[in-house]
């Protein structure tokens, strides 16, 4: 399956469905919820015919068990959702964790809770990724702002989930799913393979040390994998009883992704230095982007990433600001580990320009919020 | 092929209790597919949770031990991504048939060409004893006191009327049958599903007067009626318990086409 | 061929008790290494594979206990004079 080259006018989720074409994904598994469905129409029309397989599924739980099912087959897979279905995962995210089991999920985030918002835009499920199934682990989570990194996201997700055997994020929403706008797909795009089990090659997938990520044991090539959600031992021995097994597994799951915070976080500075920064993520940067771009007594530290949490840096523009402003379409989430680590740099002052209903803040709202703060 | 090339013998003695069904359904797995000759690399076990769903584990060959309910929604991710490779589900009534019934008849009805082998102990096992979709009625677990007053579902029949392709139902009573029933599902093409009915003396024998699995299995013998001889196929065997009885053997055995073959998939390499 | 009890594998169900046509086996009356009454073959010669080689017929007990605790072995001399 090749992936279109060149300049594309799109909508958001397609781009994200050219992204995941050319990452090499070959197994999609999808229920429909608006507003991320146009990822699965759009991967039932391109899968076809390639050695690809595109399935729909009774619901969002057997879409990320599916999806799971088929990375353990050694194919690069996805699966696509909403809120709801987004919450019906949890369980299944973690046991991904928990196996080290690439795989990349994109949650185009709609209003919530519960059936909240359908058609309106959100940023209410980025503690979800995080938090949302049970015990310790850590993801990995991107937050595209654009139609390109609807695209450039995508191919990252599967790069990094391929890298480091850890579930993906796509945190997409309404506003950037839908949005449509210029894609620019380069001749070489740089894809990254899974370390597998008996293979040795010159990859990017080697860097990181076999100690933090084990190599990955396809089936059916003999391995014997013995992969389970239980607490297991590197050789596979399940040992849900024993305390040492548990917390060194544990801790390395949180680790292989906490020390490599440099190599996954990603993020785009405007003014850099000046005395007011606004951070933000996703749609609800836009405004903040506008006003930055026009005013030089602000500036904008847009994260790309959300999950390892960006803190180097979110620390570095804390420490040169007077106050920083956080932008999010919810009532603050990301704003508490953004204050805690502005506060560690030294900036007490850190306020929120929270909006939910479905519209990301407006320029004016945002100047509107910065003339109160005494910013501008 | 030893038992014990087949099994991992270094996980025994395993972790089921003294007369579990399990073990016995484990014997016939292993003479069926080792009669077939078939290449134990080239297959993959999927488990969900429960005592039943452990036995991938103790398998020699790639297992994906899952989470609870969901192992056939795994296993179709997993054969449709591999093609080549065998696929057999091994599952408990509460993991196929409660929290997974979605999984499995939208399994049965896609018709992905892999064998689930439901071990049906009419009881959650793993967990100490309480009532299961197919617990019969009045009978007596740690969440039905005074026993059942629900009926129970018959998971054969669901099987068949959802669209798998081979479907039989034996008991831990009938390992010969059992055996030849499984060796039939793995060499069916599509959805094929053995169901097992299994004792499991420790939390649902010990509470309905047959703490001894020999009381089960005897139990079992009396229970059984050739689906043969059964008049009307869906009605008279719905009741399972005491008075009732156990409808064994074959139920279908049809050649729908499989999945694969419906999308193309095969020829993947 | 007879049947062979491994001490480190029964958990003394009873199942082969049971389920053997042809009593061969009887309920342990010590405890085994591995904390159970395991069974015994008391009687091998009444087995349906007494004396028989290559292929073999019944099965029951094996393919019955759940620890695969019992396998076939050849037989010695003086199981085969009984
Ligand atoms: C989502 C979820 N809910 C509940 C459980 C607890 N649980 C573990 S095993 C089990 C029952 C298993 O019953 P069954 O499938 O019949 O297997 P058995 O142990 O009887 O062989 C339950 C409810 C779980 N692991 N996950
Ligand atoms: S609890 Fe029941 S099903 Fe589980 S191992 Fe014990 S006897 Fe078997
Ligand atoms: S059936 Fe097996 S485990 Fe049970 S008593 Fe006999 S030999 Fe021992
Ligand atoms: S093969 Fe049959 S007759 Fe022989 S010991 Fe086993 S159950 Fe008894
Ligand atoms: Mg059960």
């Amino acid at each position: 399956m090749k992936a279109a080259k060149g300049e594309f006018f799109l909508q958001g989720n397609e781009a994200c469905v050219e992204g995941a074409i050319g990452s090499g994904i070959r197994f999609f598994a999808g229920y429909p919820i608006t507003p991320s469905t146009e990822i699965a129409e759009g991967l039932a029309q391109r899968l076809r015919g390639t050695n690809g397989v595109f399935l729909q599924m009774e619901d969002e739980i057997a879409c990320i068990s599916a999806i799971i099912g088929a990375s353990w087959g050694g194919v690069k897979s996805m699966t696509a959702t909403s809120g709801p279905g987004f919450s019906l995962m949890q369980e299944a995210i973690g046991y991904a964790a928990m196996s080290e089991t690439p795989i990349v999920i994109v949650n185009v985030m709609r209003g919530g809770p519960s059936t909240g918002q359908p058609t309106r835009a959100s940023q209410g499920d980025v503690m979800q990724t995080k938090y949302g199934s049970h015990g310790d682990y850590q993801v990995i989570a991107f937050a595209p702002a654009s139609v390109q990194e609807m695209f450039d996201l995508t191919v990252e997700s599967f790069n990094y989930a391929e890298k480091y055997r850890v579930p993906a994020f796509l945190l997409s929403d309404a506003e950037v799913g839908h949005m449509r706008g210029l894609l620019s797909v380069p001749e070489n795009l740089k894809i990254v393979d899974r370390k597998e089990k008996g293979i040795k090659r010159a990859d990017e997938a080697y860097d990181v040390p076999d100690d933090l990520v084990h190599p990955f044991p396809t089936f059916g090539k003999g391995h014997k994998a013995m992969i389970t959600g239980m607490t297991h031992a590197e050789d596979s021995r399940i040992e849900p009883e024993d305390v040492r097994t548990h917390q060194e597994l544990v801790k390395r799951l949180s680790d292989k992704i906490l020390k490599n915070r440099k190599d996954i976080n990603k993020w785009e500075l405007v003014s850099p230095g000046s005395k007011t920064m606004i951070i933000s993520y996703g749609s609800s940067a836009l405004g903040p982007k506008e006003v930055a771009a026009k005013d030089e007594r602000v500036g904008l530290l847009r994260l790309k990433s959300l999950w390892p949490l960006p803190e180097e840096p979110i620390y570095e523009v804390a420490s040169q600001c007077e106050r920083i402003l956080v932008c999010e379409m919810n009532l603050g989430m990301m704003y508490w580990p953004i204050k805690r680590v502005a506060l560690e740099a030294g900036c007490k002052k850190v306020e929120l320009l929270s909006k939910i209903g479905g519209e990301p803040p407006t320029p004016s709202e945002v100047r509107h919020k910065l003339r109160g703060m005494g910013a501008i | 092929m030893d038992i014990f090339d087949f099994y991992r013998k270094d996980r025994w003695p395993h972790v089921f209790c003294p007369g579990c069904g399990n073990g016995t359904v484990m014997n016939c797995f292993y003479r069926a597919f080792s009669a077939l000759n078939l290449p134990l690399d080239r297959t993959a076990f999927v488990g969900g949770i429960g005592c039943s769903s452990r036995i991938p584990l103790y398998i020699s060959s790639d297992a994906l031990h899952t989470t609870h309910g969901r192992a056939i929604a795994f296993a179709t991710g997993l054969k449709l991504s591999k093609p080549d490779l065998k696929v057999v589900v091994f599952t408990g009534d509460g993991d196929l048939g409660a929290i997974g019934g979605n999984h499995f008849i939208n399994g049965c009805r896609r018709n992905v060409d892999m064998t689930v082998i439901c071990i049906n102990n009419n009881i959650y096992g793993m967990t100490g004893g309480q009532a299961s979709i197919t617990t019969p009625h009045d009978f007596q677990s740690t969440t039905t006191p005074y026993g059942n007053r629900e009926y129970p579902f018959d998971l054969a029949e669901l099987a068949v009327a959802a669209g798998a392709n081979y479907v039989a139902r034996w008991t831990t009573r009938h390992v010969h049958e059992l055996t030849k029933s499984m060796k039939t599902a793995l060499q069916k093409k599509g959805f094929a599903f053995v169901e097992v009915i299994s004792q499991c003396p420790v939390n649902f024998g010990r509470r309905n007067k047959m703490a001894d699995p020999t009381q089960m299995l005897e139990w079992f013998k009396e229970s059984s009626v050739r689906r043969e001889k059964v008049r009307t196929a869906a009605v008279d065997h719905f009741d399972l318990n005491m008075a009732g009885q156990i409808t064994v053997g074959e139920f279908v055995d049809r050649n729908r086409e499989c999945y694969e073959e419906l999308i193309g998939v095969e020829k993947h390499g | 061929m007879k049947p062979v009890i491994d001490l480190r594998l029964c958990k003394g169900c009873n199942v082969c008790v049971y389920i053997c046509p042809k009593k061969c086996y009887s309920r342990g009356a010590g405890i085994s290494e591995l904390g159970y009454y395991a069974a015994v073959v008391s009687a091998a010669e009444k087995c349906y594979n007494h004396k028989r080689e290559g292929k073999l017929i019944c099965e029951l007990c094996v393919l019955s206990c759940p620890d695969q605790a019992i396998s076939w072995h050849p037989e010695t001399e003086e199981d085969l004079k009984k």
